[in-house]
């Protein structure tokens, strides 16, 4: 059954949209990340506009972040406190990412720019990962155990000023880093229609030094609350979320997401880290792809006014 | 629809074939389009007979439907520094966002090009109002008709035009999912021996209905309260499946 939706304009079957987002929602739940990165590229694959699908992908990680995250918080697996500070900076990052959106937007290069930060970001960020995990794996494999996880063990950035305690987290540092890392976060939501899970999740891990254990519920809190508000702006500045489109997202996200937690549950730390290394690696070099190569249309169209 | 058929080829036999000139009546099988949520485009049917048909000379039907009209950009990629970038662009005034013309023959068959200029026939001589642009516009022209085609907004299909009878014809136009709400414009050449001797114009409405039109306004009208009530929505899933799923386990 085709269902027509009234933000996009255009109709598309359901059956599609309820396992794409069943996908990705079970990615969200797997590896605490919002998956986003994926949705966005596969909607616009699919023909939804690309402002479109930039801001109702915001409303669908709301969604099955929401589910996950509560799905983290009753096995405690979430630092409330530090999920606040930052997403008190992404709420900041998210007002100046919706108005970049709007200065690239009119300058016509916001494929690029949201193409190439896309490549720069995924890349980096899935190579150390892979580079990391694969490591931790060689090890567990020769026998050595895995260095362990010292509390007094600090970065610079942890000595800087305005220090806070955050229990379940098990850390004394300046609030900080969690507010820039927040702030770049929310940039990226409004931007690039992502949670931004897959920056803020290697940040937790590698810059601030956050147990594992509580990594994927707090970014998923942070996340929550960062899409939650990039939808509300995406409505209300540039009119884009379509919420027939949204619904079918998140009724199969939310399902997905689900599932997902369970089958994290079974997987190690350092198995899941890297199978997300891989896949953000292949979105990374898929969108390296095609802007390398010459495209088989050098034009491209969209109505800029009536 | 046969019923209407029937009455125009009623009518255009029971007028008075003495002295008058050959004239053309054209309708549309709806006047407005309705978008439902089950939309996924439909067929408008186009119907007309001859007036005071006389058999000798050419005739031929020229049918075009026409969107409401936008500003499109059309932007070129350039390689630079081994990636593929967004270089020079055109702004075309005012070009419809859908265009579909049926005809008896090709157009270059029916009529000589300067006629069919004069009169906007055809992809072709589909040109915007104004050019914003320090580089030729016709390779950008091209490339957006190029792309409406695609999309199946802009088409041309000659021989679409079907006679029933020497005098009645109909032509069935297809209307995706994907068209602009507005107000469309169908619009009838009767051509004779290469020259137009009758034109008819009838407008017809593309409007979403019910919940669909009701969403639309509620975004465009209080978005605040439609960006609120996303999120709640995504809120009260996210929580519900939470509960649902511990029950289960």
């Amino acid at each position: 059954m085709e269902i027509y939706l009234p933000i996009a304009e255009m109709s598309v079957h359901w059956l599609v949209i309820l396992g794409m987002g069943a996908a990705i929602g079970f990615l969200s739940g797997l590896f605490g990340v919002g998956g986003g990165f994926l949705l966005t590229p596969l909607l616009i694959f699919y023909g939804v506009p690309a402002s479109v699908a930039v801001a109702t992908t915001a409303s669908h990680i709301t969604a099955s972040s929401i589910s996950g995250a509560i799905a983290q918080w009753r096995k405690r697996a979430l630092d409330m406190k530090m999920g606040a500070v930052m997403a008190a900076g992404g709420l900041v990052g998210t007002v100046f990412g919706v108005w970049l959106f709007g200065v690239m937007r009119r300058s016509g290069q916001m494929d690029l720019v949201v193409s190439a930060s896309y490549v720069i970001l995924l890349g980096t960020v899935g190579g150390l990962m892979l580079r990391e995990s694969l490591g931790v794996l060689r090890a567990v494999q020769s026998g050595t155990s895995a260095p362990a996880r010292r509390s007094g063990q600090h970065l610079w950035v942890h000595g800087l000023p305005i220090k806070m305690r955050f229990r379940e987290s098990r850390l004394y540092i300046s609030v900080i880093p969690p507010i820039v890392i927040g702030f770049f976060v929310g940039v990226l939501s409004a931007i690039m229609g992502v949670g931004g899970g897959f920056v803020v999740v290697p940040a937790m891990i590698y810059l601030l030094r956050m147990p594992t254990n509580v990594v994927m519920g707090t970014s998923l809190f942070q996340i929550v609350i960062v899409t939650a508000a990039t939808t509300v702006l995406q409505a209300t500045s540039n009119f884009a979320v379509d919420i027939v489109l949204a619904l079918f997202l998140i009724l199969g996200g939310v399902i997905g997401a689900q599932l997902g937690v369970r089958a994290g549950e079974r997987l190690r730390g350092e198995q899941l880290r890297m199978l997300l290394a891989l896949l953000v690696l292949a979105v990374a070099g898929r969108l390296l792809f095609s802007l390398v190569i010459e495209p088989g249309e050098l034009y491209s169209v969209t109505t800029t006014g009536p | 629809m046969k019923n209407v058929f029937t009455l125009l080829g009623i009518c255009a036999l029971c007028a008075v074939p003495a002295l008058a000139s050959e004239d053309l009546v054209s309708g549309l099988s709806q006047d407005t389009v309705e978008i439902t949520s089950n939309y996924t485009g439909t067929d408008i049917v186009v119907f007309g007979a001859i007036e005071h048909l006389d058999d000798t000379g050419t005739h031929d039907v020229i049918v075009i439907i026409r969107g409401p009209d936008a500003d499109m950009t059309v932007r070129k990629k350039d390689r630079v520094v081994g990636i593929w970038l967004n270089r020079d662009q055109a702004k075309l005034q005012d070009m419809p966002t859908y265009y579909y013309l049926a005809s008896t023959r090709p157009l270059g068959d029916i009529a000589a090009k300067d006629t069919l200029k004069r009169y906007g026939i055809g992809l072709v001589n589909l040109q915007p109002e104004r050019v914003f642009s320090h580089h030729d516009p016709e390779p950008f022209r091209q490339a957006l008709i190029r792309h409406q085609e695609q999309d199946g907004l802009y088409g041309e299909a000659p021989a679409a035009v079907e006679f029933l009878s020497p005098a009645l014809f109909r032509v069935h136009v297809p209307v995706p999912a994907t068209v602009t709400r507005g107000q469309y414009n169908a619009e009838v050449y009767l051509f004779r021996d290469g020259n137009v001797i009758s034109a008819q114009s009838t407008p017809l409405f593309i409007d979403q209905t019910g919940l669909e039109r009701r969403l639309y306004n509620l975004a465009h009208d209080s978005p605040l309260l439609y960006g609120l009530s996303a999120v709640l929505m995504a809120g009260i899933l996210g929580w519900l499946s939470s509960v649902v799923f511990r029950r289960t386990n």
